[in-house]
């Protein structure tokens, strides 16, 4: 692969693409309830009590019965608000989050039935922009959601969100180019396969605290979850949403958790790559990527149990004069080293 | 297939262009601008320019007019719609739209008219990609990018200049509430933060920054 040309691997047969693109919606979205009950549960330990245990073993169906509940709820707006923008609202939230879930790769190419298919959802030359650009256009979720519901809660959350999410960006953006210097590559597959010798975590360490820390602001997770901070704001900027459309917007934080996940594990953690040169059988890939993609979906939840809200001038002030700085310093000290 | 994309694309482009004209709301206006650069984004990856979409809908869409959309949202101007303009502007903006049209014809005459045969201009393999980009960029378009880049720096100098002289950007105030200590990162991890609360600022607190032996008492009990 020379470098003047674009790391796009191959085209697979346009049934493929729609078989994968079917098989990591269904996966994506019959992973998102268990991610909730997983965090409610989880949220329970954290705090001494059992969580969600009535539905089903262990709770497990919970879900289930929520989401039923939400399905048959009857739909209703305020009369402040804007029909059909509040209608669009959560599908550009959900859909620019499923958008960015094509982008991590479960798995290297595989041979199946004589065909040759990548495990992902497309392997693109521009690599993580793909997800940046998705971020952009999720914030119009966000925004949309917030001003049109009519009500100040709401309209006041969308506007935090969108601070918080230019602020935060920048920073995340620039821990992903030192990986992408040391790689060089911006193809997210390419990114694993020079993984080979060393996870990026040990070398870019720096660039995977920050873009941790920015992905909380991002995912709007705790302790960053100022967006809906439920003390001051009600719900933030989905406040007057009720029914599929509220679930809507859950799933859609949730699936950003997920692509978060999916990305800092291909970035940094080596992808479907095992550590001590094992090589399982291809198959295996998707789930070691998932069980990486898990230790910091934990991480998340853990997280939110344990640190308070930070105060809003607190989080710009950190994200302007702390976080972009130290990623600023991480890039710049990254291309000396990769340069010199 | 991409002649459906194209079309598609075509459409919101230029919905989106007059939309940002035509309506009156600055709100919807604003969206309607987002709406014409995520179309024209999706004409850009039909030409196989991939890195220049993917910048154009990160760039333009997701932080300028973001900005935008936050500016217009808050400062609201849903009730009253834009003055109509002057005819003295209306003719200014008639000048400058023949003047682009002038100039993008000159452009494409300039490559005189190559890619409107039945097969279209040719595609050699990395075109577009950001490597290509960014060798260009550093080699034949080195000076204009270094210019661009200069232009950049003032224009963001020069923002932070303005803010200070009207506003008093740098002055200790704008980052803390007055009677709140201000919190640093070493005390966030360290798990000494000020509670904020109206207890603390009225001395009552059980966990106020440093106490003076630099001993930490934890609050007992949990939330």
């Amino acid at each position: 692969m020379s470098s003047s040309v674009a790391v796009v691997g191959f085209y697979e047969p346009w049934w493929i693409q729609i078989i994968k693109a079917l098989v990591i919606f269904a996966a994506a979205f019959a992973i998102l309830p268990i991610l909730t009950v997983y965090e409610r549960k989880l949220l329970g330990r954290f705090q001494n009590r059992y969580g969600p245990n009535r539905v089903g073993p262990f709770g497990l169906m919970q879900p289930l019965a929520e989401i039923v509940k939400f399905a048959t709820k009857e739909p209703f707006r305020p009369t402040t608000s804007i029909g059909y923008m509040f209608r669009i609202a959560p599908m550009i939230a959900i859909l620019t989050a499923v958008a960015a879930l094509a982008l991590v790769p479960f798995g290297d190419v595989q041979h199946i039935f004589g065909q040759r298919v990548g495990l992902y959802g497309i392997d693109v030359s521009i690599g993580p922009l793909y997800v940046f650009a998705f971020a952009g256009i999720s914030f119009y979720g966000i925004m949309l959601g917030g001003w049109s519901s009519g009500s100040k809660y709401s309209f006041l959350g969308a506007m935090r969100g969108a601070a918080q999410l230019i602020s935060y960006e920048v920073s995340q953006g620039l821990a992903l180019v030192g990986v992408v210097i040391t790689a060089g590559t911006l193809s997210l597959t390419g990114i694993v396969h020079a993984q080979r010798g060393m996870w990026y975590l040990i070398p870019q360490f720096a660039g995977f605290v920050i873009f941790l820390v920015a992905s909380f602001a991002e995912t709007n997770r705790a302790p960053f979850d100022l967006v809906e901070a439920d003390a001051e704001l009600v719900g933030g900027y989905f406040t007057e949403y009720g029914g599929t459309p509220f679930i809507a917007f859950m799933f859609a934080e949730y699936m950003n958790m997920i692509v978060v996940a999916g990305i800092a594990t291909t970035m940094f953690l080596g992808g479907w790559l095992l550590p001590f040169g094992i090589h399982p059988p291809g198959w295996v890939d998707p789930f070691v990527v998932v069980a990486k993609m898990m230790i910091f979906i934990t991480f998340f939840i853990w997280v939110r149990a344990t640190l308070p809200r930070l105060r809003y001038d607190q989080l710009m002030s950190f994200g302007w004069k702390a976080l972009l700085p130290l990623a600023t310093l991480n890039l710049l000290v990254t291309a000396i080293l990769v340069v010199s | 297939m991409s002649s459906v994309v194209f079309f598609v694309a075509a459409i919101g482009v230029l919905a989106g262009a007059i939309g940002v004209v035509v309506l009156a709301n600055p709100f919807y206006s604003v969206l309607a601008l987002v709406a014409h650069l995520i179309s024209l984004a999706a004409l850009f990856l039909l030409l196989r320019a991939e890195f220049v979409a993917a910048a154009q809908v990160v760039v333009y869409a997701g932080a300028v007019m973001v900005l935008y959309v936050f500016v217009v949202a808050y400062v609201g101007g849903q009730d009253q719609p834009v003055r109509s303009s002057g005819p003295g502007l209306r003719l200014i903006a008639a000048l400058f739209g023949a003047a682009l049209l002038c100039e993008l014809w000159i452009a494409v005459i300039g490559s005189s008219l190559k890619s409107l045969t039945e097969h279209g201009a040719p595609y050699t393999p990395g075109f577009g990609s950001p490597s290509q980009i960014g060798q260009l960029l550093l080699t034949r378009f080195l000076e204009p990018f270094e210019v661009a880049s200069f232009l950049l720096l003032v224009a963001a100098v020069g923002a932070v200049i303005l803010a200070r002289r009207r506003r008093g950007l740098g002055d200790e105030d704008e980052e803390r509430l007055p009677g709140f200590p201000a919190i640093s990162v070493a005390e966030v991890l360290s798990g000494r933060v000020p509670t904020g609360s109206m207890a603390e600022a009225a001395g009552l607190g059980y966990e106020v920054g440093e106490s003076a032996a630099g001993t930490r008492r934890q609050a007992r009990g949990g939330w």
